[in-house]
């Protein structure tokens, strides 16, 4: 059963249950426990799951290691303690896992030290084990394990295929698991789940421990961690949630109070002035940027705007930043010599960056939870207060942070969902599983529904994959290549197939997909990177921006564009960036409540003073703010209709040849995505003709060169499952090309690492477009096919939701309304402004080279 | 002008294949056998597919020809380079053993990639030329991965040639397609003329985008003629209509 713990034990009660040599050292350095170690320490004490939420400052890791420790220097003092690994500690990050050692050593060695004076011995070995520690270290902890086992879960995995390593870890009692709220929702965790099953097959007792940053659901994340104790129920497990009402300063800025009348440039003046005035009244200062090319943008900005003050005072923080660099950032930032560092996501996580006094945020960071996360880096003691700023940069970004704050503030979370079945991580951990020994399909398929992301998982799904990894999608004769795994169809037994398994399997594990960042170029000096399908749509000739400049492509070559400066010339092709976060479906759905919240108090004749008040007051935003929200919603009254929770509105609009439907659908983009390819497909089936995307959180337009009978549309999807809409929508799609190539490296179809080589990127994707083609013309429910395809709707996409919506309208809980226009509403702006992203082929491509065929003749003839 | 069906006089594309109507002669390029094989040695696990699609194509294109008298493959009738695998070994010989039913006679042009195929063709009675030359039509026929100094290459009025898999993509708007095609143009005053590759596992090069190998195609394309084939092949122009005034996008 999950239960949320409500019973704090007394100090007293722990100190009893302790050592007396951790409890004297506990008690010289603490005095006493905290509120997350008095509701932790005592169930892990007797073994039980245990999830640990609480906000940093509060002993969180204490309250995992205490119990633990307890129990290795107990035995260590009486001599009992064996070459064995009793505890692992798991985390996302590299770098956490050396915090934690230097946190977990130096309290060893003062008990130690401790123990010493008494002519005690203690000896209890700690050390971490990633991908980077070198194969001297490893053959160490070989002969001698360390007791305390430190890693990430690829390292995780690995281990568990060690033949001799495993001796080590029967016997296991304790595993944690670190940040866990930043595994529960990804494929990497979905891994690390069936790694647990390995590990608890070896322990059946194993305790699990989560420690997770405030999240929600916490049953769910519970669960994740849990595991599953048979088909229906999940294994017992505490949640320990502790909040602390920390005091919380947040602000949502504008820089101007008019944001529509206004320049880009004076915007970004105004913007880095503000900036500016902010790092200067606090010491350190975090800022939080969403893309790694804005990171770079805004550090160079204010050292040119600024000349000065910020240089060796700023650093700039990312993924795509050597590790030198960011260690040695992280580095400054804790010693204090940094004034500010600019980061896109990559100091959200827990790694100690030391004292912050101010969090700003540039633009949206998309979900509740995540500004919580970000703005909760500052302030890292216990009472004191959290201060976090977010500019924006235009009206939707500013309705939308302000009604984000509100919700952070008032502590309202969105909520994550955890991946189920995902089959090529699946195939990855079978193909491991049978390498480490054999197993007969029906025990098997016993462990890995213990996941609790694989507890629904079907016979039939389960033998697809079975059969992707015996090879049989491929003639008899050549099988030999392609199977992957022995399986004994006659006995059911599954194991090891080949010289080469094991070597290949620890060569290519994990879920994370190599990105494809192809570099841009004048010359030889690189400009900064683009996305791989942003490339796919340039030609020669086209205009683009990046980093805020204007630049023409010139041509490609393997991984590099080069381009040169185009100062004078508009942009050809809409900027567009897969780094972008997506809204979350909670926020937006909190959005279209104030958007109905205004209108009611428009139609009621609120008036501007009134409205600058309620505003100020309702979403905690300054004046500016206030002034830019009070002018967008009356605008949109009076020109159109104001969209809200009950209504749905659709704009159409035409343009020359081209008629565009805007629908102003405020669900967030996963849903957008998935509604907007559906009514994609739903309209060209009608019209027989391609239509064109765009996509964003605030709603999607549909673009054609004939007239759009839109009724029609929703007919289809009245009358037809979206699954199966969306299924064939999505089939000729870029983004099914790009999620296949990661599903098939994942599943080993391509290996990233093979005979000492590793694939670029660009081989894998030529390789993954092959494949992909191959494998439909052999069954389009191929396995690995089936993963891309439910990827993309489920985790790209947000297919469950927008199903409600579409309930929701067909049962007339959203009515929706259209509108004739002669330009987009102010609301619409956004959105119609942001190109064509995608296209729904409806066309073959024998009709579109006839159609064009003509073209050019009578052009030509 | 009208719809160009031949490339040159007497001389027009049959799907991926070139056809001589008075010789009776069937010219294809760049068949690639084992392209899969040499994917899965590297690691990435392509199911074999090549080798029945070409055959099917082989037979469309047949079906519509007289009987014919010689099938010229211009080169890479095989993929991997240095030695030969288990599936060309096997491949090459099934396709040249079909080949053979259909015509009199097969030429085979060394491709780049067809280092040692000497061995497995000894086998089935056939020559690997460097060239083969039509005397009475002037037609030079060459892989194109690099240019002859043969008296036949002086006398030559036009010259056949494969090795670059050509393509070129269509576009319209957002919309994009990419096309194999025949080409057509000018070498040292003679005529130049690029076939597309019969390979159908890959999409062929995008000559309007990537750079070009073959040394007959250092030079501007920009006169050169398209044939852009799908079902059939369909005359586009010059390429510099394609490529630059950009008259199929809105």
């Amino acid at each position: 059963m999950i239960e949320f713990e409500t019973e704090p034990a007394t100090d007293k009660e722990i100190f009893d249950s302790l050592n007396p040599l951790l409890s004297n050292w506990f008690k010289q350095t603490f005095g006493s426990f905290t509120e997350p170690q008095k509701y932790a320490i005592m169930n892990i004490h007797s073994l039980k799951n245990t999830l640990i939420t609480a906000p940093t400052g509060t002993g969180k890791t204490l309250s995992a290691f205490t119990a633990i420790l307890n129990e290795l220097i107990s035995l260590s003092e009486y001599g009992q303690l064996e070459d064995r690994v009793y505890c692992i500690y798991c985390s996302p990050l590299r770098a956490l896992s050396n915090d934690i050692e230097k946190n977990l050593k130096e309290p060893l060695e003062e008990i130690t030290e401790i123990a010493k004076k008494q002519g005690k011995k203690i000896n209890i070995r700690v050390a971490v084990r990633t991908g980077d520690t070198p194969a001297s270290e490893r053959a160490k902890m070989l002969k001698k394990p360390p007791h305390l086992l430190i890693l990430t879960p690829e390292t995780l995995a690995i281990i568990l295929n060690s033949p001799k390593f495993i001796e080590h870890l029967k016997g296991t009692k304790w595993v944690i698991i670190d940040e866990i709220h930043s595994l529960a929702e990804n494929k990497r965790g979905v891994h690390l789940s069936l790694s647990l099953e390995r590990l608890q097959a070896l322990n059946p007792d194993i305790c699990r421990i989560g420690l997770s940053a405030t999240i929600s659901p916490l049953e769910e994340v519970a669960k994740f961690l849990a595991g599953m104790e048979n088909e229906k129920e999940e294994r017992d497990c505490k949640i320990v949630n502790v909040q602390f009402t920390k005091g919380l300063d947040l602000k949502v800025l504008s820089p101007l109070p008019d944001l529509i009348n206004t320049t880009a440039e004076q915007v970004s003046e105004k913007l880095y002035e503000k900036l500016d005035e902010l790092i200067q009244a606090h010491k350190t200062t975090l800022v939080f940027t969403n893309t790694r090319s804005a990171t770079e943008r805004v550090v160079n900005h204010l050292k040119e705007k600024f000349p000065g003050k910020y240089e060796g005072q700023i650093g700039a923080h990312h993924s795509s930043v050597s590790r030198e660099k960011r260690l040695s950032i992280e580095d400054r930032l804790k010693k204090g010599e940094l004034k500010a560092v600019v980061c896109s996501t990559s100091l959200e996580l827990g790694i100690d960056i030391g004292y912050i006094d101010l969090v700003v945020l540039l633009g949206s960071p998309k979900s509740i939870a995540r500004a919580l996360q970000r703005i909760g880096r500052s302030g890292h003691h216990l009472h004191d207060t959290i201060k976090g700023r977010i500019i924006v940069l235009d009206r939707d970004d500013l309705v939308e942070c302000s009604v984000l704050l509100k919700n952070a503030i008032e502590q309202r979370l969105d909520k994550i969902s955890v991946p189920k079945n995902c089959l090529d991580v699946l195939a990855q951990q079978i193909y491991g599983i049978a390498i480490a020994d054999k197993i007969h399909e029906r025990d098997l398929f016993n462990l890995v529904r213990k996941s609790y992301c694989y507890h629904s998982l079907s016979k039939a799904d389960f033998n697809e994959v079975i059969s992707y990894l015996s090879g049989e999608y491929t003639s008899l004769e050549t099988r030999h290549v392609y199977a992957k795994i022995w399986y004994d169809k006659e006995t059911g037994m599954i194991g090891r197939r080949g010289k080469f398994a094991r070597v290949i399997y620890m060569t290519n594990i994990g879920t994370i997909p190599d990105e494809a960042h192809i570099k841009v170029k004048i010359g030889n000096h690189t400009i900064g990177n683009i996305d791989e399908n942003f490339l796919e749509r340039m030609k020669k000739g086209d205009v683009f921006v990046l980093g805020g400049e204007n630049f023409e492509f010139k041509f490609s070559r393997g991984m590099t564009v080069q381009v040169k400066a185009a100062e004078y010339r508009p942009p050809t092709i809409p900027t567009w960036s897969s780094e972008m976060l997506p809204l979350s479906f909670d926020l937006a759905n909190e959005m279209q409540k104030f958007r109905y919240l205004m209108e009611e108090k428009l139609k009621a004749g609120m008036k501007r003073k009134e409205a600058m008040e309620f505003l100020q007051k309702y979403l905690y935003c300054d004046a500016n703010a206030a002034e830019a929200i009070f002018n967008y919603f009356s605008e949109q009254y009076r020109y159109s209709k104001i969209p809200h929770e009950k209504r749905m509105v659709i704009e159409q609009v035409k343009e020359g040849d081209e008629n565009s439907i805007i629908f102003h659908s405020l669900y967030g983009r996963r849903v957008n995505d998935a509604l907007s390819r559906a009514f994609a497909w739903a309209l060209s089936k009608t019209v027989h003709t391609d239509v064109m995307v765009s996509v964003n959180d605030n709603g999607f337009v549909l673009t054609t060169n004939k007239k759009m009978p839109i009724e029609n549309a929703f007919t289809v999807l009245e009358k037809n499952d979206l699954k199966g809409v969306l299924e064939k929508a999505i089939g000729d799609s870029e983004v099914l090309k790009r999620r296949f190539r990661h599903c098939a490296t994942r599943s080993l179809m391509i290996l990233r690492n093979y005979k000492g080589r590793e694939k670029s990127v660009g081989k894998q994707q030529m390789s993954a477009r092959l494949l992909l083609s191959a494998v439909r013309g052999i069954d389009d429910n191929f396995s690995i096919l089936k993963e891309a395809k439910r990827e993309v709707m489920e985790d790209l996409m947000d297919i469950e939701s927008a199903k409600k919506v579409i309930a929701m309208v067909n049962s007339g809980k959203i009515k929706v309304e259209k509108l004739q226009l002669e330009t987009p509403s102010p609301f619409a702006f956004g959105i119609y402004a942001m190109g064509r992203m995608d296209l729904m082929k409806m066309e073959s491509r024998l009709e579109f080279i006839k159609r064009m065929h003509e073209k050019v003749l009578s052009k030509i003839g | 002008m009208n719809e160009k069906k031949e490339i040159l006089k007497g001389m027009r594309p049959v799907n991926l294949g070139l056809f001589f109507e008075k010789e009776k002669i069937l010219a294809i390029a760049d068949l690639h056998l084992g392209y899969e094989e040499m994917l899965n040695a590297q690691g990435v696990f392509l199911p074999r597919t090549n080798f029945e699609k070409i055959r099917k194509a082989l037979d469309e294109m047949l079906k519509e020809l007289p009987k014919l008298d010689i099938i010229v493959i211009l080169g890479d009738l095989k993929h991997e380079f240095g030695f030969i695998s288990q599936q060309e070994w096997k491949e090459v010989i099934e396709m040249l053993q079909f080949l053979q039913k259909h015509c009199k006679k097969i030429v085979l042009i060394k491709g780049n990639h067809d280092k040692i195929l000497g061995p497995l063709v000894k086998w089935e009675g056939l020559k690997i030329e460097e060239e083969f030359y039509i005397t009475k039509a002037g037609v030079l026929f060459l892989h194109g991965d690099k240019i002859s100094a043969s008296d036949n290459f002086q006398k030559a009025k036009t010259i056949v040639i494969g090795h670059e898999h050509p393509a070129v993509s269509l576009r319209e708007g957002i919309k994009s397609e990419m096309f194999k095609c025949f080409l057509k143009g000018k070498f040292k005053g003679k005529n130049l003329v690029i076939l597309p590759s019969l390979d159908l596992v890959s999409t062929g090069t995008n000559i309007l985008r990537e750079k070009l190998l073959s040394p007959f195609l250092k030079q501007d394309l920009g006169n050169f003629e398209c044939w852009l084939v799908e079902d059939k092949a369909y005359y586009f122009g010059r390429l510099t209509e394609l490529r630059y005034k950009n008259i199929l996008t809105r």
